[in-house]
């Protein structure tokens, strides 16, 4: 049969064109909503998904991959000497600020590693070199933060605290969207940069019974202080605090035992693989904070109007064939014909209207990360969860449509 | 003689048997047949009476005329006896079947398979060239693409619209519109055709051409033809001529 369906729609070209637009605007809104809300939730875990530790030995305190009490480097050693370890290393992350020539101040989460492993950085430097980030105040950022940081390129210096920090390479895909900008460097640099520009003191007091109890005090030094004296950071004692101790197992281990061997050796810790570590963080983002409900929210929204749209246009649309449809009913058509060519029209206008719309989100997804460094993640799984949800919203409002034919009388075929 | 037999006949294909067959239908049965139709709308405390009372029979291959004047209950009457319209009363049998007793599903069955529709507006789908609008009928009885253009490429060749077939709705004059919306109606080859004002908005000169057409659909290919229509030129091509007026069936007048 000739496709009414079809030619109805493409009847009126400039209606056709605005009503896709309505549809590419809804598809759209879903899309960049669900992927914001997918890659805001992928970019707090990138860094756990990109290394290459089998397990991750955090503070029993831990709440996400940045959130977490600090536990004494020794926990390293330790860590070394129990059944089944291969390789244990120090992550240390920190908060401090970051300074530019130009003045610009912004707050940077300092990531320290060892460079000699890939346990943390599982990651390339698309410029530069990762291991330069050994020689003292020497740090990788993300190609996205450049900018942020007040600077333009490899090779260009800032301040963090009051130490130099000079960017020998660019990373790329590992900043958070949720996050201060992250810094990259040695365990030994990043220590530096955590009690850089502190002032300690140790206030005690003998208490009444005898005992002297001793306080440590850091202060924050005015950030326009005289800077410390630029000797070489020193290397990690035992006693300094780090954030996580990385592990790599041996071969065939069972990592569930592992854990459970890691958490009895090392007190008040626990231990957790990449994937717990990642969802906790993720779930952390998602559903502790309202970032996740207002992505979400957003996503509804997007639908919502949607559904109204595309009912609308639909239902104007059978409204003005609505004396065609009697024409068919009373012509002897069954209802189903009629649902069908409703049905039909609404699949086009999904589909047509689908189409140019992800190609548009995919386009704006890769500009936001390349020149923002806000990622827009529309897998596979999304592309096809939004067009499935795009053909329910279209046959949703066409059966709210096909209410208008169901109620025709068929003598409006009679009327001139 | 019962309406199957006639099926039998027209069926058996020689054309002496298809003559005698209308020959027959034309004696003894009747292709409609009204009895004591009434149709009341309600709304609220509001009663309106449309029809009363009708009583009405149509024989096989006659062209039955419907007059009078506006607000008569001739489109009502009309619908009714198209099987549109449910009365509030009485029956209807069209070619011997009560279709008053048929399920909405199968009445639907019964006009495709039986009933031509011509309307007063055309009612064509202004989408579709004028093939397509033909094609569309002879789909919707279930004749596949390439057959279904075959004929209905045929169809607009009988009512002289084979060079038009590509056009728009909106790119033919309104007679040329009622032709195709005659060639629509015969698709399928219906037996009944019923048509609502069929000259209504056309000129004399297509008006003739549009009365010539159902003339040759009665005396030359045997369709039963129900007309409203206030056009008193078709009465000169009807066999018999009723006058509705308020409702009721005046008077009936056999022309020939």
């Amino acid at each position: 049969m000739a496709s009414i369906a079809r030619k109805n729609l493409f009847e009126d070209i400039p209606r056709f064109l605005v009503a896709q637009a309505g549809i590419m605007f809804a598809v759209s809104l879903v899309t960049i909503q669900v992927g914001i809300l997918k890659g805001f939730t992928r970019s707090t875990a990138l860094l756990i998904d990109q290394s290459t530790a089998d397990l991750w030995v955090a503070s029993k305190d831990m709440v996400h991959l940045e959130l977490t009490s600090p536990i004494a480097a020794e926990k390293v050693v330790q860590a070394q000497q129990v059944s089944g370890v291969e390789r244990a290393e120090a992550l240390m992350i920190r908060s401090s600020i970051w300074r530019s020539d130009s003045g610009l101040i912004t707050p940077v989460r300092i990531f320290g590693f060892d460079p000699n492993s890939r346990l943390f950085a599982g990651w390339d430097v698309s410029q530069g070199k990762l291991n330069a980030v050994k020689q003292p105040f020497k740090v990788v950022v993300d190609r996205s933060s450049l900018k942020n940081l007040g600077q333009t390129q490899i090779g260009e210096q800032g301040k963090i605290g009051t130490l130099p920090a000079q960017i020998v390479g660019l990373s790329q895909d590992t900043q958070s969207i949720v996050s201060s900008l992250f810094i990259f460097t040695s365990l030994e640099n990043a220590n530096a940069y955590a009690t850089a520009g502190l002032n300690t003191s140790v206030n005690c007091t003998r208490k009444t019974q005898g005992n002297l109890v001793c306080t440590n005090n850091f202060d924050n030094a005015p950030l326009d202080g005289k800077p410390a004296s630029l000797t070489p950071p020193r290397s990690l004692s035992i006693s300094d605090p780090i954030s996580y101790v990385l592990i790599r197992a041996k071969p065939g281990q069972d990592l569930q035992q592992l854990k459970q061997r890691l958490e009895a050796a090392l007190p008040d810790t626990r231990a957790y693989t990449q994937a717990e570590l990642a969802e906790q963080t993720q779930v952390y983002w998602s559903e502790r904070t309202g970032v996740g409900f207002i992505l979400s929210l957003g996503a509804t929204v997007g639908f919502v109007v949607g559904m109204v749209i595309v009912g609308q246009i639909l239902y104007s649309s059978v409204a003005d064939h609505l004396r065609e449809f009697g024409t068919l009913k009373a012509m002897g058509a069954s209802n189903w014909v009629i649902y069908s060519v409703i049905l039909e029209q609404a699949m086009w206008m999904a589909v047509l209207g689908y189409i140019p719309s992800m190609a548009f989100c995919l386009g704006l997804g890769a500009w936001t990360q390349t020149a923002k460094g806000i990622m827009i993640l529309i897998t596979p799984a999304t592309a096809g969860g939004v067009l499935i949800l795009t053909v329910v919203m279209c046959v949703g409002s066409a059966l709210f449509a096909v209410q208008k034919v169901t109620r025709v009388d068929p003598a409006i075929v009679f009327k001139a | 003689m019962t309406a199957t037999q006639i099926d039998l006949l027209q069926s058996a294909g020689s054309a002496s048997q298809a003559n005698l067959s209308i020959r027959l239908e034309r004696t003894e049965v009747n292709a409609i047949a009204a009895r004591g139709v009434e149709m009341v709308y309600q709304s609220g405390t509001e009663r309106f009476q449309a029809l009363k009372n009708i009583d009405l029979e149509v024989k096989s291959g006659d062209i039955q005329l419907l007059m009078g004047p506006s607000g008569s209950g001739k489109t009502t009457l009309l619908s009714i006896l198209a099987g549109i319209l449910t009365p509030t009363s009485g029956s209807v049998s069209l070619l011997g079947e009560e279709i008053s007793k048929l399920s909405s599903s199968k009445l639907a069955k019964f006009r495709l398979e039986n009933i031509g529709f011509i309307f007063q507006g055309f009612n064509l789908f202004p989408a579709l060239t004028a093939l397509e609008n033909v094609e569309v009928a002879l789909n919707l009885k279930g004749i596949r693409r390439a057959a279904a253009h075959r004929q209905a490429l045929d169809l607009l060749d009988q009512v002289g619209l084979s060079q038009q077939a590509k056009r728009h709705p909106q790119d033919l004059s309104g007679g040329q519109k009622q032709r195709v919306a005659i060639a629509r109606a015969l698709a399928g080859n219906p037996r009944l055709i019923m048509a609502d004002e069929p000259t209504a908005a056309l000129d004399s000169h297509n008006g003739h051409a549009v009365i010539e057409l159902l003339r040759n659909l009665a005396k030359e290919k045997g369709r039963t033809v129900l007309i409203v229509t206030h056009d008193p030129r078709i009465i000169d091509v009807a066999d018999s001529v009723a006058y509705l007026e308020d409702g009721v069936l005046k008077s009936g007048v056999r022309t020939r």
